[in-house]
């Protein structure tokens, strides 16, 4: 409780219950505090770090475009794939980027619509995080496949009982929808940097939408995102897993890697907790993500790890004890054979150390919960390669089995799309702001009216309570 | 990736970085459609199959005067339309990029391969000058030919040509073992066709008919022809070998059995039949020679078969030998006797050890103990395709006087008193100017220091031969060393008779001929010699007065013409190829003229005559007692002629033969000699060849490297087989790398665990481990050859290809 | 329509690949070199795998050739997005490679694994490109598999059509069925009564692959029987 910075407490002055939102393009202006300075600040000035990582990064993606090109050039063969493994690291990396972009748009969607209050200072972190993961998902497949300058005949002869086809439909579909809500949320925050900033009008000015914030544009505004929020829970339901479960491959073809594949929201947590660490970190932002914040999704992190656990141990336990020959075979490479390395290291990140730092009261800290957020995004990677790989090297008829090393080809794309996502991601949170800053203030403003309206709604025997005003108020409050 | 690639590729990348996405259109290529030449006029053309000695008839499909594919050509009577994986492939060895394209003189010293292109005109009076020096010498017999699966007359062609020349050298690589095993029992030395198609029970020792047979499209159809297709019971296929071969597997019955031993085990199998009566006793009687006791003309008695095989082969002391279960002979033995017709077959493997006579011998007494001499589901004499004989060579008196001198090889020498040919001598010969030093070298169609036990004595060996010619169309590792190379054409570009070798019972004559114009400047080996001997001139050039080979060819179709048997095949090249036109029926008409019989032989791909009598013409047995001997007093008399002044037993022991007085003339089990002791070396090594990868030809062949190698392999290389026990005892886990050390050398190859391996023997693959030959044979694997000790059965002069022994280790 | 379709005895293949072979020449499959084969990225629209049981002396070893089933229920059409892999009239199931994007999709869905990708661009030495006119050569980075030798198909029905006749048994005979030299492979029309195949389909010793997946495949098996100890009937 001692990192937040003093200077920002008085901007934390709680207002009485009967504070009014007032909401005209001047006197938004004009109530410009001091705190909200912070919040743009990244966008002003630019640190040595900040330059330094970007160009580690960008030597990193150019070296991925190097890798990119050269197989462009030669065909996939310069990957480790072959026969009967046919998808590797390229498809690991699509399911993992897709998985994290639920993050996003859906932890802030659900906690928007639970009007969670912690959520207001993390939820444009984690819309910003499912927009940006959802084209690199969508690149990792372009740089699967064996002729990217055809991708666009899907469009032309599409075949719609493909499920990857139905996978880009829903990919579509909450990139356009996630993309819209994060925009939504973005748009009186562009408005206070167009006012702010002079010099980028030129950027924010078409992009605020001539923003006012107006009653009536704060009214549509609400109800749109509203209308998002529950738009988008569907769109983000996984449907890449159905990618694989509808194909008779053995442990693919089974009714609980659909649900299974909700490890998305295990990853995408695990990665949000990443960034906010980053950022807090960076850009000096401990007073709005405070250790409440990594705590409350730290404790969804073991929540879901528990499931996740649940549905991994359904799945193999079904396999086993059905014991049908060819999903042992996988079972068995998975757990004891050449793939049990990667199997138990991802049981140890997934549940073993995210379970072990978080539920200590000790441990569960900011870094605890980072660190334990790295092991699972770590682990969830894995996840997704143990999943893909030992299924297709133990096909149904035993003739094809086959290995699979991947080339420094598809490493080297695979560290450069995690190096342009980062700097994507870093660019990004210099034109807009990493937290939201109208949602802060009406967080300010409103938030404890509300909550207090919300509890008053459900506590038992407040009627009473209500009548006498005063003194019990201040004791609420104290 | 070259520089050159990785400077675009930098470039693109930073034009990329600067440019994002514009450059995707540049760098994929767009959609090349590579459509093929736009097909002109086709047509189909018949021709034989020149990728082993099979003899198959191929129809090759020709567009625009260039081979697209070969079938197999419908109305050939030995493979009927079908054609294995080697036969297909053939057309990559017509498009072979590294083949030589044109005569060329060596430049540099041996094998630095530094060559110049000469014309054929300068070549062939190079040739015939140095050889007319020799013969001014007066040592025309330090000449020699060595040919490998020389067909027809491109047999009888050379040994033509150095019997005019002067010299007692034409040595054949080829393996003839049956042929000898029939001279000792039945005094005929030819190799036998094996009647399958009517036999009930097969019995093959060593022999794996559906990869390494003779004829392997023959041996496939026949067995499918077994399994499914004869009305009434299925034969009973047993097949006795010590690797779990594609043969063995698809028998009924794989019985393995320790390397060297299958002598031992065809007398046990004698003794349970007749112990138990159970042979045909009739025939026995009437038709065979030294089965009971016997007294000679003087009154001395000699042991007979069945005395022999009651005492020594008694199942137990048979299986303490063989590693057979007694059980397993009795019951074998039984079966064999009584479901009739029954063969036993003894070619290549059972008898590639240093006593392979004698097992060659008792093998094939098996057949006459059962009666399956000359009969339906028997052992056949084949019937001959009717030939016109050359005049004799005349010669002048040099000519007479190299001829009379000891072969270089010293087959029929007291070192291989009953051998023919015994190629892989000649590096032991010439090393050691032994009987006399050689002058030059003539190599067709054969790679000796590729294919011969102890390949490094070859080279060593030619280093002692001035002059070495080579007619390879491809630059082998033999071809590598010589002096000059006169490249041959493939045999999709030359014309050639091919009489079917005499495995199968009707005689066949197919007729090789150009499917495709020359590619290169590569000329026919029959014309060249015929070139040579004109530029020679005098006897020599007498002896052939032909114009061209297909002269010679012709020659031989008039005798088949005159002797007014068989028919050309019937029907055209392009019957059962889909959807081609129903060609006219060919009537089996007789012809007016030989142009007219001739035209017919060449569309239709050959001759053949579909009659076989079994109770033929010619006599079964021309042996001294006119039987089937048991006791071969043929074999008696020829060593007792190879003694000469010294005692048989001297002789005997010299050969490294235990057996002395009648043992010695009767089928019986030798204990076989290894090349390294059993303490040192534990495991048999085991060579073999598989349907995909026969000799060292198939290594050019891409197709056949890349298809898998089954039953366990592995593509592009070479492994060795091990039991999974014994190479878990050594640590090895398959697909490790493993050292394999004989006395001779060792190599480093790949293990593959294989239970059809027997305990103590390792098997590998022959045809990799080339040093030379081309961009696809080249260091891929290893060649087991290279670690093979020089051992023979000194009788015969088999090489005893499998008496090396060696020792593993993990590397 | 006819319903094109293979029946395979088992106890007639001794495993010598000669279909192999035909069919590489056939389809100008290119070669892959050593260094790709060891990769498992060798192209064979017909293979002949074995498989090995027991341990000695008690082996027994199988051939079993396997080419693409042309399942009446293909598993690999339904999740080809852009519809370049499905199944035709005839009932064959094709890929059409122009409009193949590459995904290998099609490949992981079949449960035979006898669809083939092509890693690098097809390379032949000079001389050596002499290639079937009949058959397309592939591009880089697209499917292929076995077509039953579709192009002998069009041959054979354009043939039938000029002599005025319907298609008889024997006139359409892919490269691997001519080719086979112990005659176990049979083609025909499998709705035929009278054909061989369909007599041969529904033998006692008749099976296909993977059954019980429902894909229907249209390639049939004879198993190979007792040996030895069991005497067969």
């Amino acid at each position: 409780m001692t990192e937040g910075k003093s200077s920002h407490q008085r901007g934390a002055v709680l207002s009485g219950p009967g504070l009014r939102t007032e909401t005209s393009h001047s006197r938004y202006a004009a109530h410009f505090e001091d705190a909200e300075l912070d919040l743009i600040q990244p966008i002003l000035t630019t640190g040595r770090g900040f330059y330094r990582t970007a160009s580690v990064l960008g030597v990193v993606a150019a070296w991925g475009l190097f890798a990119w090109l050269y197989q462009l050039w030669y065909g996939l063969g310069t990957t480790g794939l072959n026969r009967p493994i046919y998808w590797g690291l390229y498809v690991v990396n699509f399911v993992f980027f897709i998985g994290i972009s639920h993050a996003g748009t859906l932890i802030s969607a659900i906690l928007r619509l639970c009007q969670a209050e912690w959520r207001r200072a993390i939820t444009r972190s984690a819309e910003m995080m499912t927009v940006i993961a959802l084209f690199f998902g969508i690149g990792s497949v372009v740089l699967d496949l064996g002729r990217p300058d055809r991708v666009l005949l899907i469009f032309r002869d599409g075949n719609i009982r493909s499920p990857l086809l139905w996978d880009m439909i829903s990919i579509t579909a909450y990139l356009t929808i996630s993309s819209i809500y994060l925009y939504l949320a973005l748009i009186p925050d562009i408005a206070i940097l167009r006012d702010r900033i002079p010099r980028r009008r030129w950027l924010y000015r078409p992009l605020a939408l001539g923003w006012t914030g107006s009653e009536q544009q704060q009214r549509y505004l609400k109800v749109t995102i509203g209308v998002m929020s529950v738009l988008v829970i569907p769109a983000a339901l996984p449907i890449d897993s159905w990618v694989f479960a509808m194909i008779i491959q053995p442990m693919w073809h089974s009714t609980i890697l659909g649900p299974y594949f909700a490890g998305a929201i295990f990853s995408a947590i695990a990665a949000l907790l990443i960034v906010m660490g980053v950022i807090r970190r960076a850009y000096h932002l401990e007073d709005y993500l405070k250790p409440i914040h990594f705590t409350n999704l730290g404790l969804l992190l073991v929540g879901m790890s528990l499931i996740w656990f649940y549905f991994t141990f359904a799945a193999h336990l079904t396999v086993y004890y059905g014991g049908a020959a060819k999903e042992q075979t996988v079972f068995f490479s998975k757990l004891f054979g050449s793939y049990a390395p990667l199997f138990w290291a991802t049981m140890a990140t997934n549940v073993v150390i995210p379970l072990l730092i978080i539920s200590n009261r000790r441990t569960r800290t900011v870094t605890g919960t980072i660190v334990a957020a790295g092991a699972v995004t770590v682990g969830m990677w894995l996840e997704r390669l143990t999943i893909v790989v030992p299924s297709l090297a133990n096909p149904r008829l035993p003739y094809a089995a086959g290995v699979y090393h991947p080339s420094w080809v598809e490493w080297s794309m695979t560290a450069g799309f995690l190096a342009m996502f980062i700097l994507v991601y870093m660019l990004c949170s210099k034109l807009f702001p990493i937290v939201s800053i109208w949602e802060i203030r009406e967080g300010r403003e409103t938030a404890l009216a509300e909550a207090r309206e919300r509890i008053e709604g459900y506590l038992p025997g407040w009627e009473v309570l209500r009548a006498r005003p005063a003194r019990d108020d201040r004791a609420l409050q104290n | 990736m070259n520089r050159r690639d990785f400077l675009k590729l930098s470039t693109a990348t930073v034009g990329a970085l600067a440019l994002p996405g514009c450059m995707l259109d540049g760098l994929i290529e767009s959609e090349k459609t590579q459509s093929p030449w736009p097909p002109g006029p086709e047509q189909w053309i018949a021709s034989v199959c020149q990728q082993c000695p099979g003899g198959c008839g191929i129809s090759v499909r020709v567009i625009d005067g260039k081979a697209i594919k070969i079938d197999g050509l419908a109305s050939h009577p030995i493979n009927q339309g079908r054609l294995c994986a080697v036969g297909q492939s053939g057309l990559q060895t017509l498009y072979d990029p590294d083949r030589i394209k044109g005569p060329m003189r060596r430049l540099g010293g041996r094998g630095s391969s530094q060559w110049q292109s000469l014309s054929w005109d300068d070549a062939i009076r190079m040739v015939a000058g140095k050889l007319t020096e020799i013969r001014e010498r007066g040592e025309p017999h330090t000449v020699a030919i060595l040919a490998g699966q020389a067909r027809g007359l491109m047999d009888r062609l050379p040994a033509r040509f150095l019997d005019a020349y002067g010299s007692p050298n034409y040595i054949r690589t080829g393996a003839d073992g049956t042929a000898k095993a029939v001279l000792f029992t039945q005094g005929i030395e030819t190799l036998v066709g094996y009647d399958l198609e009517n036999s009930n029970f097969i019995l093959s020792f060593g022999y794996s008919l559906l990869e390494t047979g003779w004829s392997p499209v023959l041996a496939h159809r026949t067995y499918g022809y077994l399994r499914q297709e004869r009305p009434g019971a299925k034969a009973t296929i047993v097949v006795v070998e010590p690797r779990l071969s594609a043969t063995a597997a698809k028998a009924d019955k794989w019985i393995p059995i320790n390397p060297g031993t299958d002598g031992a085990l065809a007398l046990g199998l004698a003794h349970v039949m007749v112990r138990e009566g159970l042979y045909d006793e009739a025939f026995v009687r009437e038709k065979t020679f030294g089965f009971e006791d016997w007294r000679d003309d003087h009154g001395v008695s000699h042991l007979g078969f069945k005395s022999l095989v009651l005492k020594d082969y008694r199942p137990d002391a048979v299986s303490a030998i063989t590693g057979v279960p007694a059980g397993t002979i009795v019951e074998l033995a039984g079966r064999f006797a009584r479901e009739k017709p029954a063969v036993a077959l003894a070619e290549r493997g059972a008898s590639m050890h240093t006593n392979g006579l004698y097992t060659r011998m008792a093998i094939h007494c098996l057949n006459a103990l059962v009666g399956s001499l000359q009969v339906p589901g028997g052992v056949v004499l084949p019937a001959e395709v009717p030939s016109a004989p050359w005049p004799t060579v005349q010669g002048d008196a040099v000519a007479k006087k190299g001829r009379s001198m000891p072969r270089i090889d010293q087959a029929g020498s007291r070192r291989f008193p009953l051998a023919s040919h015994v190629a892989s001598q000649l590096p032991h010969s010439i090393r050691r100017g032994e009987p006399y030093p050689i002058n030059a070298l003539f190599l067709y169609n054969t790679n000796p220091i590729y294919a011969y036990p102890d390949t490094m004595g070859f080279a060593q060996a030619f280093d002692q031969v001035p002059f070495i010619v080579s007619f390879s169309p491809y630059m082998d590792e033999s071809a590598a060393m010589a002096d000059l190379i006169l490249p041959d054409h493939t045999y999709l570009e030359r014309w050639q008779d091919d009489p079917m070798l005499p495995v199968m019972k009707n005689p066949v004559f197919g007729i090789r001929r150009p499917v495709s114009k020359p590619l290169y400047e590569t000329r026919h080996t029959g014309d060249v010699l015929i070139g040579i001997a004109k530029a020679m001139g005098g006897t020599t050039a007498a002896a052939l007065p032909w114009d061209d080979f297909e002269g010679v060819m012709k020659g031989a179709a008039k005798a088949i013409f005159q002797s007014g048997r068989g028919t050309p095949f019937l029907g055209s090249p392009a019957d059962g190829q889909p959807a081609a036109s129903p060609a006219p029926k060919a009537r089996s008409a007789r012809f007016r003229s030989f142009e007219e019989f001739w035209k017919a032989l060449v569309e239709r791909g050959g001759w053949w005559d579909p009659v076989y009598p079994f109770d033929g013409r010619r006599s079964l047995f021309k042996t001294a007692s006119g039987k089937f001997e048991f006791y071969s007093q043929h074999l008696r008399r020829a060593l007792e002629r190879a003694a000469a002044e010294e005692s048989v037993d001297d002789l005997l022991q010299k050969l490294g033969v235990v057996a002395r007085g009648d043992l010695a003339y009767l089928p019986h089990y030798e204990p076989p000699r290894f090349v390294g002791s059993a303490q040192d070396y534990p495991f048999h090594l085991n060579t073999f060849k598989g349907a995909t990868y026969a000799g060292s030809r198939g290594a050019r062949q891409p197709h056949l490297q890349e298809i898998s190698k089954s039953p366990v392999g592995r593509p592009w290389d070479s492994w060795i087989e091990i039991n999974p026990k014994a190479a878990r005892q050594l640590g090895i886990a398959d697909e490790d790398w493993v050292w394999v050390e004989s006395s001779i050398g060792r190599f480093k190859t790949r293990a593959r665990l294989y239970p059809g391996a027997m305990p103590d023997v390792v098997n590998m693959p022959l045809g990799q481990g080339h040093t030379a030959n081309g961009r696809w044979a080249r260091g891929r694997g290893e060649n087991p050859n290279r670690i093979l000790g020089a051992e023979w059965d000194r009788m015969a002069g088999f090489v005893a290809w499998y008496a090396t022994r060696v020792r593993l280790s993990k590397a | 329509m006819p319903r094109w379709g293979m029946v395979i005895d088992l106890d007639k293949c001794d495993g010598c690949q000669a279909c192999v072979v035909a069919c590489r020449v056939e389809n100008n499959v290119p070669v892959a070199g050593p260094e790709e084969t060891a990769r498992g990225r060798a192209i064979s629209w017909i293979e002949v795998p074995s498989m090995i049981e027991g341990e000695y002396p008690n082996v027994r070893t199988r051939f079993i050739p396997r080419l693409c089933m042309h399942c009446d229920n293909p598993p690999c059409t339904a999740v080809c997005p852009t519809g370049s892999t499905y199944k035709d009239d005839e009932g064959l199931v094709a890929q059409i490679y122009p409009s193949c994007i590459g995904c290998r999709y099609c490949t992981n869905a079949c449960p035979y694994t006898v669809k083939y990708f092509n890693w690098t661009t097809p390379e032949w030495p000079d001389q050596m490109d002499h290639f079937n006119p009949d058959v397309a050569v592939r591009p880089v980075g697209v499917v292929e598999k076995c077509t039953f030798c579709h192009h002998r198909l069009q041959k054979a029905k354009e043939q039938a059509k000029i002599e005025e006749r319907e298609l008889r048994e024997g006139d359409y005979v892919p490269a691997c069925v001519q080719s086979c030299p112990t005659k176990a492979m049979y083609f025909g029309d499998l709705d035929d009564p009278e054909s061989t195949v369909s007599r041969l389909a529904k033998s006692t010793r008749s099976f296909r692959l993977l059954e019980e997946l429902g894909t229907k495949p249209k390639v049939y098996y004879l198993t190979e029987g007792e040996r030895y100890d069991g005497r067969k009937e």
